[in-house]
């Protein structure tokens, strides 16, 4: 294989320019001097020698270009000289002619377009044909460099003295707009295809360092489209017929895709949207025809977003033909169509840059038409027959296409913020099951921060039902269980979030409210125990408040569907107990029977009697936990204590029950602090057989409170003892104070005794110190109480301190 | 010889009427000078005067008789002594006798036939001079005049272009086409080389205007070649389907008419020889003759403002059309053919033509090309079955004008 000439390395490079511009500026002095002197004879031949040095292979582009620029910048003079003569009158017969006996053919071309436009500045009735000769003349330049130069010096020369005038019938020797596209499109042809062809030539191993030159030289052939768009009388339909046909076509059919991918994104930079708008269809007809090689994806989605921005413009300034032209145009279903034609056609698309078109209508839609949901749908029902299509079934996270695809997702609800307008996307959910489990979850995660930031009420069953399908991931795990060991606190954050939005589920309606509940439960039961922990006390929670509202309002059956509620909540709170929780559905009966204690509809005695007994067999069966159990006791002789509902016949035995769960607790110091807790039951505890005002049994209460002295007393621990005491202390204050007839000063001043006897014996730590300041601490109130006594309280006569 | 009171002692001087209005033209004298002479055409009269002056005045000038002859010749460098007179013609200005004054002889050559033009080459040279002797009986005195004669002709008989596909197999086919196959001595050539098949990178193209003077005849025949011109039309490597326009300007060049034969003792053809070279500068070329001819001065008009001075590129445009429309096809049979294992019998009929010697292939190339049916002037026809493949040296380059191929 011959080799050709190669473009010598860079340091040899500078030495080349050098030369270059050496004999250039030699020869440009000599020429303006024979300029000076008149001898044009002389000049013309100073200049053709100049010139030759454009002939050279040796440089680069870049060096060649400022050798070019020197060089056309000399040039200049002759055809101010040239000019200035002309218009003395002098002028010089035969000088196109002349400058053909050039022997070599770069610089005869040079000095040919050079003097041709003199000639057509002077002489404009030659106009037409001179264009047209001087392109066609250039053809003989086949060297790519060279050959892009030349042109680009004749597009330079021609830049004010194209015909820019309307068509006119007849012959008209000036040109019209038709002879000047007919110029910058030929000139653009030929420029591309010797651009195109620098990509062929040289060595294969060379490929990266050709392709890093043709994007340098790539703006020379954009200038012929930029020069097009100069042109005023490129009509909109002059583009349509003539300009842009003849622009796609070459870059059609060049079949480069470095090229195809530069001039489409020229196309869009350079032309008005106007003119785009008019002309969606041929100009995305021709990105589905363009190499394989070629990211359609970009162009298409650069002319979208130029497009929605300019009727974003027109909008905002209302100019009323250009408004209509949109509105005729339909936009999306132009690119919509096309879209969906060039991913047809384009079997080597990448997914992800299926996914990015579709992302890029999205975004149109939404500017252009931010009402017409139905687009977003279409949209996603595209996707989604991509995917299927595509056989693609899973997108892996993290992989673009999942980037993407993510991204697509998020649009309309980042654009909407609300959920409710998500959930009428019919296609959505389907499209998110494209995404792998942790894609699907991050997404849900997603909606979720969504829908709370914007507080976004979920007002129908059938809306949650949807929700929950669409966050699917966080309600239930049976499909795809991940396959990574479950990271709990991650769980329990994701599902903390799941339970706040389950708190925006509010229906205006109470049965509507009801029906939601029921619906989000058989939903959300499947979750799995770890799941349900978090996601069904909201039900319950929210299932007490609508209890409430039925209460308050006048529904006539209000008593019947608070039954119902509380069945539910029943079956509700069941369902925890059977995943094996304890302490929650504990405290939820608890919650419940406090409810339905207020609410009071027919049957609720029994109802919380129900509740109180479920709550006292998990205590029972449940909980084992010697803190746990103390800390349960204490809620459930709280919630008692507060309940009023019960017959005596009731509250007596939980009464007790509370009392001897207390007592037979496990440690000592439990059992007191337990037993001591009772004995408030006694006496604040309220129920039917009071008529809901507190018991006050005097002698129940002292008998908590001795007991709980002889279990203090058996304890081992002397502070523990000590302050036990100090606790006991002060509960027979509180009930002194009360006006309990049955604690006597004699009682207080014996445990004072008691206590002053073995405070002493304390070691000193950081306890005793708590458990003396404690003592002293009532003691003082005692001092002031005895110093002086309130009026209508009981009298402290006779203690000792 | 004066010394002996013999010598020159009168002096002749032409004079030709008109003389000072008459146009001249530049011919080259055999020392490679250039001179001016007055210019006669064709059948012209040659009339003026003859002025005798005696150098001495007052002394007489004894004589034979004096004459005027009008005489065209060919001088063969190579044989100096030799000359051809193709026309000679005499007139008588004065009868033996003695001349006491100075004396002035008017004389006419009506209607010359003046059959050649002027020419000076390599090894040959034709020129007209008038020639005034006096005739003594020791030294005749001689005095002559150089004359330019220009034929005038005119080609209104069918001028048609040149059109021929040539190649080189599987490595180069190629259509040229120049728009005439006669130009005159200030005329354009204008055509284009359009590219069928590219496989060799070219580096460039040229067209040379090369001048054939063959003089001599039989074993004796001694042939020149000159390079007028060299002109470059293409820089680089075009590719398939490309079509390259020429443009060439004759006015600029030493050009002469093409001289057929001239007296049977020589000739001078003009050939244009389109150059292709490669990067390993190995040159592809093809000659092709042109006939010159000179056209009448006063036809001529000043072509500045007229478009002709960019004759020819329109219609290029439109035969690479339908070139395109064309190799479109061959494309398609390209295609086919490749999986048949015969490549390019779409270009089955280029083939047949560069190969066979015989006229079969000149007929299928007529059915195949209806242009090629207008080109046929009779000496071409010859020239094109004879020389088929267009000519490739592995040379330095240099030597194009020596390795021709004979006709």
């Amino acid at each position: 294989m011959p080799t050709p000439p190669q473009i010598s390395p860079v340091e040899d490079q500078e030495r080349h320019l050098h030369d270059a511009s050496g004999v250039v500026k030699a020869q440009a002095f000599q020429m303006k001097r024979a300029l000076d002197k008149s001898k044009l004879m002389d000049a013309l031949k100073n200049a053709s020698a100049m010139l030759a040095e454009l002939r050279t292979s040796l440089l680069s582009p870049k060096a060649y270009y400022e050798l070019y620029m020197a060089v056309t910048d000399e040039l200049r003079h002759l055809e101010v000289y040239l000019l200035e003569e002309f218009h003395k009158g002098r002028k010089v017969t035969d000088l196109y002619e002349l400058v053909q006996y050039a022997g070599n053919i770069v610089p005869r071309l040079y000095l040919l377009i050079t003097v041709g436009l003199v000639y057509i500045k002077t002489n404009t009735a030659l106009r037409r044909d001179l264009l047209k000769d001087l392109v066609e003349m250039c053809r003989g330049v086949q060297h790519p460099l060279r050959g892009l130069f030349l042109r680009n010096y004749l597009l330079q020369c021609t830049r004010n003295v194209l015909p820019d005038s309307a068509e006119e019938d007849g012959d008209c020797p000036e040109g019209t707009i038709k002879d000047s596209i007919d110029f910058v499109l030929m000139n653009f042809a030929e420029m591309n295809k010797l651009w195109v062809r620098m990509q062929h030539q040289g060595h294969s191993r060379e490929r990266q360092h050709r392709e890093k030159e043709r994007e340098e030289l790539r703006i020379l052939v954009g200038t012929n489209l930029v020069r097009l768009s100069q042109l005023e009388f490129v009509t909109l339909e002059k583009y349509q017929k003539l300009v842009l046909p003849g622009i796609l076509e070459q870059v059609v059919s060049c079949r480069d895709a470095i090229a195809q991918e530069y001039l489409m994104e020229c196309i869009i930079q350079v032309f008005p949207d106007e003119f785009h708008i008019q002309t969606l269809t041929p100009f995305l007809k021709s990105c589905a025809e363009l190499e394989a090689g070629v990211n359609v994806k970009n162009i298409v989605i650069s002319l979208m977003e130029r497009l929605a921005s300019f009727s974003q413009r027109v909008e905002a300034i209302g100019t009323e033909g250009t408004a209509s032209v949109l509105r005729d145009v339909k936009l999306f279903e132009v690119f919509s169509d096309q879209v969906a034609s060039i991913i047809a056609n384009r079997q080597y698309l990448p997914i992800e840059d299926m996914v990015s078109l579709q992302v890029a209508l999205v975004n149109l839609a939404l500017k252009c038409y931010p009402d017409r949901v139905d687009y977003i749908d279409k949209v996603m029902l595209n996707s989604v027959e991509i995917f299927q299509r595509m056989g693609v079934e899973h997108i892996e996270s993290h992989s673009q296409v999942a980037r993407e695809l993510q991204k697509l997702l998020k649009i309309p609800l980042d654009h909407y913020n609300n959920i409710l307008v998500i959930l009428k996307l019919k296609h959505y959910a389907a499209l998110i099951q494209h995404l792998d489990f942790t894609g699907r979850k991050s997404l849900s995660i997603y909606i979720l921060y969504s829908a709370l930031d914007d507080e976004t009420i979920i007002p129908s069953s059938e809306e949650v039902e949807q929700a929950l399908t669409l966050l699917s991931t966080l309600v239930s795990d049976k499909n795809d269980p991940p396959t990574t060991s479950l990271d709990m606190e991650e769980l329990a954050e994701e599902q903390c979030l799941l339970a706040r939005f389950i708190h925006h589920f509010k229906a205006d309606n109470p049965d509507d409210q009801f029906l939601i509940l029921t619906t989000s439960r058989k939903i959300l039961a499947v979750g799995g125990p770890q799941k349900i922990r978090h996601t069904l006390p909201p039900l319950v929670f929210h299932a007490y408040q609508l209890a409430f509202r039925y209460k308050n309002s006048d529904d006539d059956k209000w008593d019947k569907k608070c039954q119902k509620i509380f069945q539910f909540c029943h079956q509700t709170i069941m369902a925890l107990v059977k995943a094996e929780l304890a302490e929650l559905p504990l405290r939820l009966f608890l919650q419940g029977a406090l409810a339905i204690d207020q609410i009071k509809f027919e049957n609720h005695e029994t109802v919380a009697y129900e509740f109180m007994s479920q709550a006292f067999s998990l205590y029972e069966d449940e909980i084992s936990d010697s803190k746990a159990q103390l800390a349960a006791i204490t809620l459930i002789v709280g919630t008692l204590e507060q309940i009023s509902c019960f017959s005596e016949e009731s509250s007596e035995p939980l009464r007790t029950q509370c009392a001897l769960a207390a007592s037979k607790l496990l440690k000592k110091p439990d059992q007191c602090r337990g037993v001591a807790t009772c004995s408030h039951l006694f006496w604040s505890g309220k129920s039917q057989a009071t008529n809901g005002q507190e018991a006050h049994n005097g002698k129940r209460v002292v008998e908590c409170l001795k007991k709980g002295l002889r279990i203090a007393k058996q304890c081992m621990d002397n502070s523990v003892q000590v302050q036990l005491f100090v606790e006991l202390l002060n509960h027979y204050i509180y009930f002194f104070e009360k006006g309990n007839d049955q604690v006597s000063i004699q009682i207080l001043n014996q445990v004072i005794i008691k206590i002053k006897e073995e405070l002493p014996n304390l070691e000193t730590s950081e306890e005793t110190e708590q458990i003396t300041k404690h003592f002293n601490n009532t003691l003082d109130h005692l001092r002031v109480r005895l110093e002086m006594p309130e009026t209508d309280g009981v009298s402290y006569e006779g203690l000792e301190i | 010889m004066s010394f002996f009171g013999f010598g020159q002692s009168a002096e002749i001087e032409i004079y030709l009427d008109g003389q000072e209005t008459r146009k001249t033209a530049e011919v080259k004298t055999d020392d490679s000078k250039k001179e001016r002479f007055l210019l006669y055409y064709d059948g012209e009269t040659v009339s003026g005067k003859v002025n005798i002056s005696l150098k001495k005045p007052g002394s007489k000038l004894e004589h034979q008789g004096i004459k005027i002859e009008f005489i065209g010749q060919i001088e063969m460098f190579y044989d100096r002594g030799n000359h051809h007179e193709f026309i000679s013609l005499v007139k008588e200005l004065a009868r033996p006798g003695e001349m006491i004054a100075n004396t002035s002889y008017p004389f006419e050559f009506s209607c010359v036939e003046k059959p050649f033009e002027v020419y000076t080459g390599t090894n040959v040279r034709l020129r007209y001079f008038l020639k005034v002797t006096i005739i003594r009986r020791l030294a005749d005195i001689v005095k002559e005049l150089d004359i330019a004669v220009h034929t005038l002709s005119t080609y209104t008989e069918m001028n048609n272009s040149i059109k021929m596909e040539v190649g080189i197999e599987d490595c180069l086919h190629i259509e040229f086409e120049y728009n005439k196959s006669k130009y005159h001595l200030k005329d354009v050539i204008v055509g284009k080389i359009y590219f069928l098949l590219v496989r060799i990178k070219i580096k460039h193209m040229e067209i040379a205007i090369i001048k054939k003077e063959t003089t001599g005849q039989g074993p004796n025949t001694f042939t020149e070649n000159e390079t007028i011109a060299k002109y470059e039309i293409m820089d680089g490597a075009p590719v398939r389907g490309e079509s390259i326009p020429i443009r060439v300007f004759l006015a600029g060049y030493d050009l002469t008419p093409t001289m057929r034969d001239i007296n049977k003792k020589f000739s001078v053809k003009y050939f244009l020889n389109l150059v292709l070279m490669d990067t390993e500068d190995r040159r592809y070329f093809k000659q092709q003759e042109i006939t010159l001819w000179r056209k009448g001065d006063k036809i001529r008009k000043s072509n500045a403002h007229s478009p002709s001075i960019m004759a020819g590129t329109q219609n290029l445009q439109n035969t690479a059309q339908l070139h395109q429309k064309s190799s479109e096809n061959k494309e398609n049979n390209d295609i086919i053919n490749e999986t048949d294992q015969s490549p390019e019998e779409g270009f089955a009929g280029v083939k047949d033509f560069l190969r066979a010697p015989n006229s079969e292939s000149n007929d299928k190339l007529n059915s195949r090309d209806p242009f090629e049916e207008k080109t046929s002037s009779p000496s071409e026809e010859i020239e094109d079955s004879q020389i088929q493949n267009m000519t490739r040296e592995a040379g330095d380059g240099q030597n194009d004008v020596s390795n021709d191929v004979a006709e």
